[in-house]
């Protein structure tokens, strides 16, 4: 390895700026299997991060840690300044501040598309109806589907759910977004409308990690790519330097069998 | 499927003419044919022994003369005024109730741009229509010209409750506070204000005043302490009405008969449901003492039969209760009816909280929701939904039991019977008759509340197609 792709990736390796996620030496358990080893990952304010890997690595574990759907067993937290600890009132304020869309969508299906938007912001910051109701509006014209507000999501395809969901999470106006395999139970010809508005919500600063297996998203909209094996983060670094050129025969055979 | 109307209609085949329905139903292929000639006879044969029965042979003069006495037993004669007032009163809350239904249902319709399925008389006699028959009987076996008045009054009643379908969309909330008031004010005209009665109009006025004030431009906490504060208001004046306005009554130790059936029934059904929520809720709680003993109440509740638990009831509640309480045997064997229900509804709302997948409640946590709001407005109303048809069966099924009530020596509607053929011209004659005469009475209530619940479960799937 020559000392300038070294430098590269020692750059890579660590978030640029204000950093606004810090894990530091997770470790997670479900009974005796070891789900996390010893994970070290900082994210920086307005940072995409996208962590890649074989299924049953600990990916999904990974982001789900981070607003505490899954709680850690060791190591440290911490979501724009609050730890994560067993204290109930730290753990909503973090999941207040933290939107996430899920494979699955699980959008409310008793709920028409607005109520299911304007659900939380009403619920958990108190907004009043109307205001809830005019933001919710903005939030699909941001995801273009302002024509579903009325609709169940039962009556939506495949992708209109997924950024029904991205909006839901939108709405809390969170200062970061996990994605949890985004596009993985869309159809193929789905999956183009969901990235793109991935891509642009990118565009404008937010703070996103997604787990996926669309490899061209990561290519064209990642600062870092983060790839995890076994539970460990195995690889670091910027999306060139990534698919091009990378360090550990691990990735190399995992880039092999997928690309 | 297109949600062009709230309500998702099930799609009917075409209509047939009656020669093509017969050439098709019952003569389609040889052997449906040979079955048909072989099975019409039979069923000719029951019809024509059935009409015998029913018009020719049978002895209804044991219902037409104890009419009263089916319907409201030994309910002291002089107080009956109570008992029509009390049906005028419930058909002036159904009016209101079904009204604002309606026109709830209508405002939202339109918000979301759709258009709800009209009502007709039609539409309201093919929902009910087994109440309508059982009506009809009971005209038909009326001796004097009074249940015909009271009939009349009480469709009348029912005509003008609808008018609350022109109160403004903004003061819903009233229509629905009016119709729950008016269902109380239906229930104290037989019992009086008695004891703690004032507690429940008190509740119903608070909830009612909180749900329709609204302040112009105040909202989050400060509306919050405003509504409260109304509320507060409203259940004071109720308990101060209640002092000053005594009203003695007819307590329901001296109910009996159809009466009598009834409210036991709506008590037990009422009570056991929340009772059966809690109990679901705790059964899969985390905290494991609450888990142990709902577990253990459901599973022992289940293991004894319903008729154990009424005697238990009657001999063993004094008991537990504390010196100088004693409840009358109808109180006794509510509780009862209520605590083995509840059990069972416990077990139906489980099954619907674990139907519910668990990426709902990680939704719902990941927005930042609290468990309570999370339950409340997420998981619960999707696991009632799913269990509806379940809930309602457990719920015919207590109606149905309350007629156990014999036993215990009370003349609930069954049990009146044994006043009727204790008179000298029925002792031997007519059981048949009056037996024939009940079953189509539960049948009415029970069916009526089978279609009600199939109502409820279509109109639950609206947009969910």
């Amino acid at each position: 390895m020559n000392r300038e792709r070294a430098q590269v990736f020692a750059d890579a390796t660590e978030a640029k700026g204000d950093v606004i996620i810090e894990v530091e030496g997770v470790d997670k358990f479900f009974g005796d299997f070891q789900a996390l080893k010893d994970i070290n990952m900082n994210v920086g304010r307005q940072e995409v991060v996208v962590v890649i890997g074989p299924s049953g690595s600990g990916k999904s574990t990974l982001i789900r840690c981070i607003n505490r759907l899954e709680k850690h067993d060791r190591g440290r937290i911490v979501v724009n300044g609050i730890e994560l600890t067993d204290d109930l009132r730290n753990i909503q304020e973090v999941r207040r501040e933290t939107g996430m869309v899920f494979q699955q969508f699980n959008l409310f299906p008793h709920l028409t598309v607005l109520d299911n938007i304007t659900l939380a912001p009403r619920e958990v910051r108190r907004m009043p109806k109307k205001e809830a109701e005019e933001l919710g509006m903005r939030m699909l014209e941001r995801v273009k589907i302002p024509e579903q507000a009325r609709k169940y999501p039962g009556q939506l395809s495949g992708g209109q759910q997924q950024r029904v969901a991205i909006a839901r999470a939108l709405a809390m106006q969170p200062k970061v977004m996990l994605f949890d395999e985004p596009t993985s139970a869309l159809d193929p010809e789905m999956i183009k409308e969901v990235l793109d508005v991935m891509v642009e919500l990118a565009d404008s600063g937010m703070t996103m990690i997604v787990v996926t297996h669309e490899m061209g998203f990561a290519r064209a909209v990642a600062n870092r790519v983060v790839f995890m094996a076994d539970g460990q983060i195995v690889e670091v670094g910027t999306p060139e330097h990534f698919f091009t050129d990378p360090r550990e025969d691990r990735t190399k055979l995992f880039l092999s069998q997928i690309l | 499927m297109t949600a062009s109307t709230l309500d998702s209609h099930p799609l009917h085949p075409p209509r047939i003419g009656p020669l093509e329905w017969i050439r098709s139903r019952l003569f389609p292929n040889l052997r449906s044919g040979i079955l048909t000639i072989l099975l019409a006879p039979v069923v000719v044969y029951a019809l024509y022994r059935g009409a015998l029965f029913f018009f020719v042979n049978g002895r209804w003069e044991v219902v037409t003369r104890n009419l009263t006495l089916f319907m409201q037993g030994t309910y002291p004669r002089g107080e009956q005024w109570r008992i029509v007032a009390q049906l005028m009163l419930l058909a002036l809350a159904l009016g209101v109730g079904t009204s604002t239904s309606a026109a709830s249902r209508a405002d939202i319709a339109r918000e979301a741009g759709l258009t709800v399925g009209k009502r007709t008389p039609l539409s309201i006699i093919k929902r009910f229509w087994s109440l309508i028959v059982f009506v009809l009987v009971l005209l038909y076996f009326a001796a004097t010209v009074t249940p015909w008045l009271v009939m009349a009054g009480t469709v009348a009643a029912f005509l003008v409750g609808t008018s609350a379908r022109f109160i403004p969309s903004r003061f819903r909330n009233i229509g629905w506070t009016l119709a729950a008031l008016i269902l109380v004010a239906a229930f104290q005209v037989v019992v009086g204000t008695v004891g703690y009665s004032w507690m429940i109009t008190a509740g119903v006025l608070a909830a009612g005043a909180w749900a329709t004030f609204q302040f112009e431009g105040v909202e989050g906490r400060r509306a919050t302490v405003y509504r409260t504060s109304v509320a507060v208001a409203a259940a004071v004046v109720a308990y101060f009405v209640y002092t000053v306005l005594v009203f003695p009554g007819v307590g329901w130790d001296h109910w009996s008969g159809l009466h009598l059936t009834l409210w036991v029934s709506a008590f037990a059904i009422v009570l056991s449901f929340p009772l059966g929520l809690l109990l679901a809720l705790a059964r899969r709680s985390t905290l494991p003492v609450l888990r142990w003993v709902s577990t253990g109440y459901i599973e022992l509740i289940r293991g004894v039969p319903l008729i154990t638990l009424l005697f238990m009831g009657q001999y063993i509640l004094g008991f537990m209760l504390p010196q100088g309480t004693d409840p009358s045997s109808i109180t006794r064997a509510i509780t009862a009816m209520t605590l083995f229900t509840a059990a069972y509804v416990a077990e139906i709302v489980r099954g619907g909280l674990q139907s519910i997948p668990h990426g709902q409640t990680e939704a719902g946590l990941a927005l930042g929701l609290p468990t309570g709001k999370l339950m409340r407005m997420i998981v619960l109303p999707q696991a009632l939904r799913s269990v509806i048809p379940a809930l309602v069966g457990q719920f015919i099924s207590i109606f149905k039991d309350s007629s156990l009530l014999y036993i215990l020596a009370i003349h609930e509607f069954l049990g009146v019977r044994s006043l009727v053929h204790a008179q000298p011209d029925f002792r031997v004659i007519a059981h048949a008759e009056s037996l024939v005469f009940v079953a189509i009475g539960y049948w009415a209530f029970a069916y009526a509340m089978s279609k009600e619940s199939q109502r409820l479960e279509v109109r639950l799937r609206a947009g969910k197609s």
